[in-house]
């Protein structure tokens, strides 16, 4: 695997900005970018969409897709885009699978009703047992995407595939790392297949198994809707219109993840994305949560927000103490 | 000797689809005599939609596809919009039309340079590493410098479906799934400064539209004519119509229409039936049109071997999809077959970006794009609409302000459905038939015609009521063979 120079330097200065990767770590993904082989990934899919892949297919930020795929990564087994088919693909599988120390993305819900068999990806292996089977030797598990993480739309009452997220299926595993959204920005999987490349080890995660990096601030917290507070707060009277939508349907209050701050469909090298769901005066459906959607539906309708958690002052709107708080790096527009 | 190959999975295309082909040698030549697909994967969508606020559709459907959800957003906001009885502003239907036309030419580019151009080169030389290897080579592969040429536009088109998908979520917020599609319009307000990043992008994609993917298709066609007489299927379109040109959406786009045994028609969507002779479901479930539709499943079945209903129009077979959206607007006549679906999807391609180009200009800066409206306590609706790949519809039923009922049919649902009551093969099983076959462990030209369709097996499957069979949510197509 081969990255110029340039494209390392470029990649560093990015990360230098970001504040995300300290010196040891910046050297430590050199030697891995210069290092003879490349990291084997192998990537299932499941009961899902396949969104999470195109959405991996929009990584820029961090590094482009090209990028990743041509000089960060061996992509053993990815459906949508390995050349080959059926036997050939498998045994590309299989033989990925036989040297441990890979990372195993999931995408996409494992349905365990009728004996799994709601999903097959191929002659004799059903999603529920490729998941076990192919943890076996993995480094690392991410399970991208709402769907791999908790179960996700696939699972959505009365779940009639009996869908799970991979972390029921598997138990408690100290390799799972939850990537969730609907579907997951790319930033959150090349950042994190960055971080564990450089460093090693796992991120710091949250209860959720979710990297803080990306999941540990609530999205009201970071929500320009709130700069336009002089004191008094401005509520949209319908969709659409100017103001904070949480009478509107808005989850923001419940839902941990960057969207406001990186935001989503990034112009290029080092740069935020064109909009985010808010931005597109649209409410936040908290596709982050591990109770998407159920919990989190109706998606149009008011949902009370969970007390505040220092307790200073009453849930909701009436007595929250608000405090916006916008990280030096990141700035909301 | 006759042999059966099964391809499991099939790659380069959305979701889980086995096909199994049985070659022959006839007249001295090894080609396909039968043809069976099995879409693998079943989630069951019609179910999780039932007794939920109607608003939620839009969102919900949309994550029956990653590749396509715009056109889901597009089907169920038309359908909600039906059923509430509220007709979004101008700049609603513009914004929506110009995030699905986005998405559509995201998808078209997707389609040809990492789905399909895989099949024609030999990459030996020019990608030598995972995903790219294992590989086939086949002799009559493209190599040398034209293939050098298509692996670097395979690998500037990442950047530019990714700039298309920029490019809709500026006023879709984001992509794939876009949250600013509701009942009513859009949220989205347009700017002057965000209409003027659209169009920057789009003059981009224009570029490399009319200067790389459309004479691409062309040079691939050149270099594989004879895929311009394989993969015909039944030689009967259809078209639903997509992107509204006025607010009632009597003109359209891409217009609707039929194309039935070698004759225009008038679409008319009663005319529209589901059979399920071979499918697991009762009689009483089969020769209806969706808006009545039943599903009573009945796994046991004598002579059925499948989960998908097979829809018809006029009892015939049709295929959907660019080719056929081309042809029925009148654009495209060269034929009908292989080569022909890749070419007119990327002639369908340049039509759309260069009129997304004047929807830009019809927008009014600054001017609301949403139309509210209440959930009616009862009611029904229906919207019908193109994906990428083919006519979409979506059909509900509304009890107490919550769905009682939701259908989807899908283009791949009709593109890759089995035989009906009177053993009519569905496209992609027809097309299949007389395929050679060169190489029994490379079956290449199989894999040229299947992605021809650019199936989208999560969308073909999602509305199958779950059985208690442990078989699952196999598809079987078995045409012609006793």
């Amino acid at each position: 695997m081969n990255i110029s120079r340039r494209d390392f330097l470029k990649a560093a200065a990015a990360a230098t900005v970001a504040g995300k990767l300290t010196t040891s770590a910046l050297a430590g993904l050199r030697d891995v970018l210069l290092a003879e082989d490349a990291p084997s990934v192998i990537w299932l899919q499941g009961a899902g969409c396949d969104g999470c892949a195109i959405s991996f297919l929009n990584s820029i930020h961090y590094a482009s897709a090209d990028d990743v795929l041509l000089n960060t990564i061996d992509l053993d087994f990815q459906s949508n885009l390995q050349a080959a088919a059926g036997d050939l693909a498998v045994s590309a599988a299989e033989a990925a699978a036989a040297k441990p120390g890979y990372i195993l993305i999931v995408e996409g819900a494992i349905p365990t009703g009728a004996g799994g068999e709601y999903c097959r990806l191929w002659p004799g292996m059903t999603m529920h047992q490729a998941v076990l089977q192919y943890s076996d030797n993995a480094a690392y598990i991410v399970a991208l995407g709402a769907c791999a993480s908790y179960g996700g739309v696939s699972s959505g009452a009365p779940n009639p595939t009996e869908a799970k997220g991979v972390g029921e299926v598997l138990g408690a595993d100290a390799r799972l790392i939850n990537l969730p959204g609907c579907p997951a920005h790319p930033d959150w999987l090349v950042g994190t297949l960055t971080y564990l490349l450089t460093a090693g080890h796992l991120p710091p995660l949250d209860e959720h198994r979710r990297p803080l990096e990306f999941y540990g601030e609530r999205i009201h917290d970071n929500c320009f809707n709130r700069r336009l507070y002089c004191g008094e707060p401005v509520f949209a009277d319908q969709l659409g219109g100017v103001g904070c939508l949480e009478f509107l349907g808005c989850k923001g209050k419940h839902t941990q993840a960057d969207c406001p701050l990186r935001k989503w469909n990034s112009r290029g090298s080092g740069e935020y994305g064109v909009n985010w769901c808010i931005g597109a005066r649209s409410p936040c459906l908290g596709c982050v949560n591990p109770n998407f959607p159920d919990g989190m539906s109706p998606f149009y309708e008011y949902l009370a927000p969970p007390p505040a958690a220092n307790g200073s002052g009453e849930a909701g709107p009436a007595g929250e103490q608000h405090q916006l708080r916008v990280r030096r790096d990141m700035k909301a527009s | 000797m006759a042999k059966t190959i099964t391809i499991d999975p099939v790659t380069r295309i959305e979701g889980h689809l086995e096909i199994e082909v049985t070659v022959d040698t006839v007249m001295g030549q090894k080609k396909v005599v039968a043809a069976k697909s099995a879409g693998t994967m079943f989630r069951g969508f019609e179910i999780i939609l039932v007794g939920r606020d109607p608003r939620d559709a839009a969102q919900y459907t949309q994550r029956i596809c990653g590749v396509c959800p715009v056109s889901h957003a597009m089907a169920s906001t038309m359908n909600l919009d039906n059923a509430f009885g509220i007709t979004p502003p101008d700049n609603g239907r513009l914004l929506r039309n110009l995030v699905l036309g986005a998405n559509f030419i995201q998808s078209h580019l997707l389609h040809f340079y990492h789905l399909s151009v895989l099949d024609y080169i030999d990459t030996t030389g020019l990608l030598d590493q995972s995903p790219w290897t294992p590989r086939y080579v086949l002799e009559d592969m493209i190599s040398g410098p034209l293939a050098a040429e298509l692996v670097g536009h395979y690998v500037a088109a990442l950047e530019m479906r990714r700039k298309a998908h920029q490019a809709g979520a500026i006023f879709g917020g984001k992509l794939p799934c876009t949250g600013s599609f509701v009942v009513g319009g859009l949220t989205e307000v347009p700017t002057a400064g965000k209409i003027a990043d659209f169009r920057s992008l789009l003059n981009e994609l224009r570029s490399f539209i009319d200067n790389v993917y459309v004479p691409d298709a062309q040079a691939l066609g050149d270099a594989f004519p004879s895929y311009y007489s394989l993969g015909a299927g039944p030689g009967n379109l259809l078209s639903f119509g997509v992107f509204d040109q006025d607010a009632a959406g009597s003109t359209k786009l891409f217009p609707a229409g039929t194309y039935t045994d070698g004759a225009p028609g008038t679409l008319d969507p009663a005319e529209i039936t589901e059979y399920v002779t071979y499918s697991w479901y009762t009689a009483a479930s089969g020769g209806t049109n969706p808006a009545d539709g039943v599903t009573e499943p009945d796994p046991d079945k004598a002579g059925a071997y499948t989960w998908l209903k097979a829809p018809r129009y006029l009892h015939k077979p049709h295929e959907l999809g660019p080719l056929a959206r081309m042809w029925i607007s009148g654009e495209y006549t060269h034929g009908i077959s292989a080569m022909d679906r890749i070419v007119a999807r990327a002639l369908e391609t340049k039509k759309l970006a260069d009129a997304m180009d004047g929807w830009l200009d019809q927008l009014v800066p600054d001017a609301t794009a949403y139309q509210p409206s209440s959930i009616p306590v009862s009611g029904t609706g229906v919207g019908l609409t193109e994906a990428p790949r083919g006519a979409l519809g979506h059909w509900m039923d509304i009890q107490d302000s919550k769905i009682s009922r939701y259908q989807v049919v899908t283009p791949t649902a009709w593109n890759a459905s089995p035989k009906d009551d009177l053993d009519q093969m569905g496209p992609v099983e027809e097309a299949l038939l007389d395929v050679p076959v060169e190489d029994w462990d490379q079956p290449v030209e199989v894999l040229r015609v299947v992605h021809s369709f650019d199936p989208c097996l999560a969308c073909a499957v999602h509305m199958v009521r779950p059985g208690d069979r442990t078989g699952g949510s196999r598809v079987l197509i078995r045409p012609g063979i006793a």
